[in-house]
């Protein structure tokens, strides 16, 4: 009994300390502006300010095409990765052809390549292209990577061989079979894919700092960062924008938490 | 032999991407503009200012035949230099930009920047002499490149200098009166605030420009003939009162871009911060008028006043005939007597013409408060920045010594020896 | 932009709408395709003209963006580009590289970071999942919390750090304030965290600084989340017999879990040790939203990502960028190679 007790004590505190920044930061977003600069240890506001996240919004209207950008942007990465990781898992999993297991070997390899060697040479690349401060930029590189098509190889893989043969046997053909029957019994791994996908473009901030100049292309990371004028930085409109940032993928988190527990799991015990 | 011809395919695309770009990247294009429908304009002011150029440019565009000038916020000087390096290799660039000399030496290497010396000399659209008289010769002249033949690679944007930012209340309660006027004078403030009224008296901004202004204040250079004097008496002087100021205990440094100096400057935390007259109507919104004031910095000779010139710059850059001769009559625009006066009103920069001291408005805002017309006094002493390639590095290294020696991690000499050693290796590497 | 998502919602609307003759357009499309497919489908190619369609678009990307850049790079670092044209120097930037005193620091600065957080997350994390395996209400709660800081964007969980630890208006100086101790300049402190700990006894520039330790405690508060589930699940899956076994003859519970807990985990635990060093060594959000420009304090959070970064981008040495970022990357291959000699060895398999 003392143990379970000790037990909870311990992880309660590991909790605590855990979620400190997040309350904290909630905390300051509600606060007046001086009441957040003088804090100090005073966490929580008087009287707390839900208005401030409105505020936010009309004090920096360029944010709301900041998440305009970020969400296109994920959502067409996500969409991308996911068509393009299907076909190609399912095409290294069920066609036959010459080199197919070097050609997935080399695929693979493309995960090893650490991010900073292919930035400088993609930067110039996106230049040469005249892609640089476009959606293109922004999106096309990411359209398809190894993980995912690895992720659904394996997906295509645990599918028994009966289903294409019999398919085949009523005159389905490979794509057909693809689109309609094999997608649907896979979709477990691909929203994983698609989970990943979207996480990985909203979140990320080097390549978006590298390609993008003008404000009106600027993704929501790289808006953070620049949260400050010549007035000073507002602490508590920060942690406004910085709350405001966190929310779409904690809602994401929330609505498919099964998948993001049973990804990162599969990613550890198989791996 | 099954997979070697796929393997070899793809190796031969890759390869051949490869090549495509460097080819791409190789040659030289000519440059084309971002925007061809209007002359885009970097900038980085925000708020009120922004609000301000904003309604300049619209008055501009309004009643003129042709594409209209646009402005784009983005982010800060170090933001918009690096941007501008970037476009440059992609030969796209803004119609204009704002930017400090030793930027423009790196746009004028890669021949993205216009001289604009055909543009003044032009009889339609240029400067006549009495115009070019109407400058103050400092803000002219620091657009001028020696290691360009002395060409004028960029105009006068806001212009502002370095100035001691003082409050009167933490003054009075060590007892003192008067903010210092030299070095020694500033240093022995400091220590009798620490005494007698129990505070810290500097919050340290740390910033290359206000370590260019005390050594020229020192009586001291720079840059000289190719390499740096980041060594020499007055750099190390500047040096040594950081040290002994942290070691002291009498300055501590702030965040910078959270302008916590001023901040709590406003809290009565601090007597003093340097920074450039641009911040006091900031400063003015978060302190009554009467609390604090604004000097010229401390000086080695009170007679012979040195401070810097602080403010960007514009750039025109290579783009298309119609562009460049909107952006050059938008710089005219704005630098005109009329502009000038109510950009210095509005914003806290200063008027670059000489006759703005002439200006009604000019002269009663003087009179509204003791401290307006410091800075405009200073401005016949300031004196600019060196602008030569590979400075915008040397600004870092700068940076770094100061907070090194200010937080007690280097001696003062080790910290001079070390940032020559290394403003000249970027300075070589530069040239 | 409200004219943009107007237009994204009617294009939605319109093939909502119409779907069906779309979806019934579209299958006979398919059909086609297969049929042509099907017939030529040769005995020596096979399906590869299907292979090929399916995989053109991964092979377009990866090839441009994944493996091209590599030549490319290597190509680029042959050059100094900070003169106009520029002149190929050979391997002239890689003897800068392993000659620059800054490029050694900043491996330093990478290597201390690698060492101070992987070890540290994992044995935390483990020990969390420990605990939260012997709770059986309130798991799924706690488990959240802990996961939390894994799926927030670093950028903004930065921002919020950056804030806590501002040297005079953040909570954690007040604090200390508070119990009596001296404030610390944290993300402004170049000063190493073994001189702050011993009190000036130990110099300062040894070790890693505060302000790089801060960072640490960031990368270890945001990854223990994901350990600690992937832990989790991994004790979950331990027959339970073999536990018991271990408790009827007597042993602790650290004896339990070195003999048979750990042994049984080590494919995860090989796995996340290789992933998390791979990931450590391009770790750049946090040090760029905590320090402004992810140099730090007298340079000491500039790890080999943040030098790429600065050399290429902000001082336009693209060239010796290229060849620094080369060698970084044959250092991590190396790097995991030996990972897979040493300690792969050790990993029991069932």
């Amino acid at each position: 009994m003392m143990r379970k007790a000790a037990t909870y004590a311990l992880l309660t505190a590991g909790a605590l300390v855990t979620a400190f920044p997040f309350v904290w930061m909630i905390a300051t977003a509600l606060k007046s502006e001086t009441e957040a600069l003088a804090a100090g240890l005073d966490i929580f506001p008087e009287r707390p300010m839900w208005g401030n996240f409105v505020v936010m919004f009309r004090e920096a209207p360029q944010f709301g095409t900041y998440f305009y950008n970020s969400f296109l942007v994920a959502f067409s990465v996500t969409a991308a990765v996911i068509v393009t990781a299907t076909v190609a898992g399912y095409a290294f999993a069920r066609l036959e052809f010459p080199g197919r297991n070097l050609l997935f070997s080399l695929v693979l390899a493309t995960m090893m390549v650490p991010f900073e060697v292919t930035l400088i040479p993609n930067f110039m690349l996106i230049n040469a292209l005249g892609w640089k401060d476009t959606y293109l930029a922004l999106i096309v590189p990411w359209c398809a990577n190894a993980f995912s098509i690895f992720l659904l190889r394996q997906a295509f893989m645990g599918l028994p061989a009966e289903f294409f043969d019999a398919a085949k046997v009523d005159g389905c053909g490979h794509l057909r079979f693809l689109l309609w029957i094999a997608t649907p019994l896979v979709k477990p791994a691909a929203v994983t894919v698609g989970l990943f996908a979207f996480l990985g473009s909203y979140n990320s901030l080097m390549w978006p700092l590298v390609v993008t100049d003008s404000d009106k292309m600027r993704v929501v990371q790289v808006g953070l960062t620049l949260f400050s004028s010549d007035e000073g930085v507002r602490l508590n409109m920060l942690m406004c924008a910085a709350a405001v940032v966190i929310l779409p993928t904690l809602a994401l988190y929330f609505a498919a938490q099964r998948y993001f527990l049973e990804s990162a799991i599969s990613a550890g015990i198989k791996g | 032999m099954r997979g070697r011809k796929y393997r070899l395919t793809r190796v031969l695309a890759a390869g051949l991407a490869g090549l495509l770009c460097a080819c791409g990247c190789g040659g030289s294009r000519e440059f084309r503009p971002i925007d061809p429908n209007a002359a885009l304009f970097w900038d980085r002011q925000t708020d009120e200012n922004r609000d301000l150029l904003d309604g300049i440019i619209a008055e501009f565009n309004q009643g003129r035949e042709g594409i209209p000038v646009k402005a784009d916020y983005v982010g800060g000087y170090p933001e918009i230099f690096r941007k501008l390096v970037t476009s440059i290799q992609a030969r796209t660039v803004p119609a204009m930009a704002v930017g400090y000399q030793s930027m423009t030496t790196v746009y004028a290497q890669a021949g993205a920047v216009l001289p604009l010396d055909p543009f003044i000399a032009d009889p339609e659209i240029g400067l006549s002499e009495k115009e070019l008289d109407d400058f103050f010769p400092v803000v002219l002249e620091t657009n001028r490149y020696p290691t360009l033949e002395n060409g004028m690679y960029s105009f006068p944007f806001c212009k502002s200098v370095l100035m001691l930012y003082f409050n009167k209340r933490v003054l009075a309660a060590a007892g003192l009166e008067q903010p210092p006027r030299t070095w020694d004078e500033f240093l022995a403030q400091c220590r009798q605030i620490k005494e007698r009224a129990g505070k810290r008296a500097y919050a340290v901004a740390v910033d290359a420009s206000t370590f260019d202004g005390m050594v020229y204040s020192m009586g001291g250079d720079v840059y000289a003939d190719g390499k740096s004097l980041l060594d020499s008496p007055e750099a190390l002087a500047v040096l040594k009162l950081y040290e002994t100021l942290g070691k002291e205990g009498l300055a501590y440094q702030i965040l910078a871009h959270r302008y916590d100096d001023r901040a709590d400057f406003a809290q009565d935390k601090v007597a003093f911060f340097f920074r450039s007259s641009s911040h006091r109507t900031y400063t003015a919104t978060l302190v009554e008028p009467g609390a604090w004031g604004m000097a010229v910095i401390p000086q080695a000779d009170p007679e012979r006043p040195q401070t810097v010139l602080y403010g960007p710059n514009i750039n025109i850059f290579q783009t298309t005939p119609e562009q460049e001769r909107i952006a050059w009559e938008f710089t005219k625009y704005f630098t005109s007597p009329e502009i000038t006066v109510r950009w210095a009103l509005g914003t806290g920069y200063l008027p670059i013409r000489k006759s703005a001291a002439q200006d009604p408005r000019m002269l009663a805002f003087w009179n509204e408060w003791t401290y307006n017309k410091a800075p405009f006094d200073c401005l016949s002493f300031a004196r600019c920045e060196p602008n030569v390639p590979g400075w915008q590095e040397v600004r870092e290294h700068i940076e770094n010594a100061l907070a090194g020696v200010l937080n007690g991690v280097q001696t003062a000499e080790e910290a001079a020896a070390e940032l020559k050693w290394r403003a000249d290796k970027v300075l070589e590497e530069s040239r | 932009m409200w004219t943009r998502i107007l237009l994204t919602g009617v294009g939605v609307g319109v093939l909502a709408a119409l779907h069906r003759p779309l979806i019934r357009g579209f299958d006979q499309v398919l059909a086609w395709m297969d049929g042509f497919f099907e017939g030529v489908r040769g005995k020596r190619w096979r399906d590869t003209p299907l292979a090929l369609f399916l995989l053109s678009p991964v092979l377009v990307i990866l090839g441009t963006f994944g493996i091209a850049p590599l030549f490319y790079a290597v190509y680029l670092s042959l050059f100094n580009f900070k003169r106009a044209p520029r002149p190929f120097i050979a391997l002239d930037n890689y003897t800068r590289a392993l000659t620059e005193p800054d490029f050694w620091k900043s491996l330093l600065v990478t290597v201390y970071y690698v060492i101070g957080t992987i070890p540290v997350t994992m044995v935390v994390s483990f020990l969390i999942a420990s605990l939260l395996f012997r709770i059986g209400r309130g798991r799924g709660f706690f488990r959240t919390v802990y996961f939390l800081p894994y799926i927030t964007a670093v950028v903004a969980a930065a921002t919020v750090w950056a804030a806590l630890l501002h040297p005079q208006d953040g909570p954690v100086n007040a604090m200390l304030e508070w119990l009596g101790w001296e404030p610390q300049a944290w993300l402004l402190e170049s000063r190493g965290v073994l001189w702050v700990i011993s009190n000036g006894r130990i110099g300062a520039d040894v070790g890693p600084s505060l302000a790089l330790c801060c960072i640490m405690l960031f990368e270890i508060w945001h990854s223990s989340g994901f350990m600690v589930v992937i832990f989790l699940a991994g004790l979950t899956a331990i027959p339970r017999d073999l536990e018991d076994a271990a408790r009827i003859d007597g042993a602790g519970w650290w004896q339990a879990t070195r003999a048979v807990t750990l042994p049984i985990l080590s494919p995860t635990l090989f796995f996340l040790l290789v992933v998390s060093t791979i990931k450590a060594f391009q770790a750049f959000n946090s040090f760029y939203a905590m320090t402004g420009n992810g140099r730090g304090p007298q340079n000491t959070t500039q790890n080999l990502t943040v030098y790429i970064y600065a050399n290429f981008y902000e001082f336009g040495r693209i060239g010796y960028g290229a060849a620094v970022a080369t060698l970084l990357a044959i250092g991590i291959v190396v790097m995991t190679a030996v990972q897979w000699r040493v300690a792969g060895r050790r990993v029991h398999y069932e």
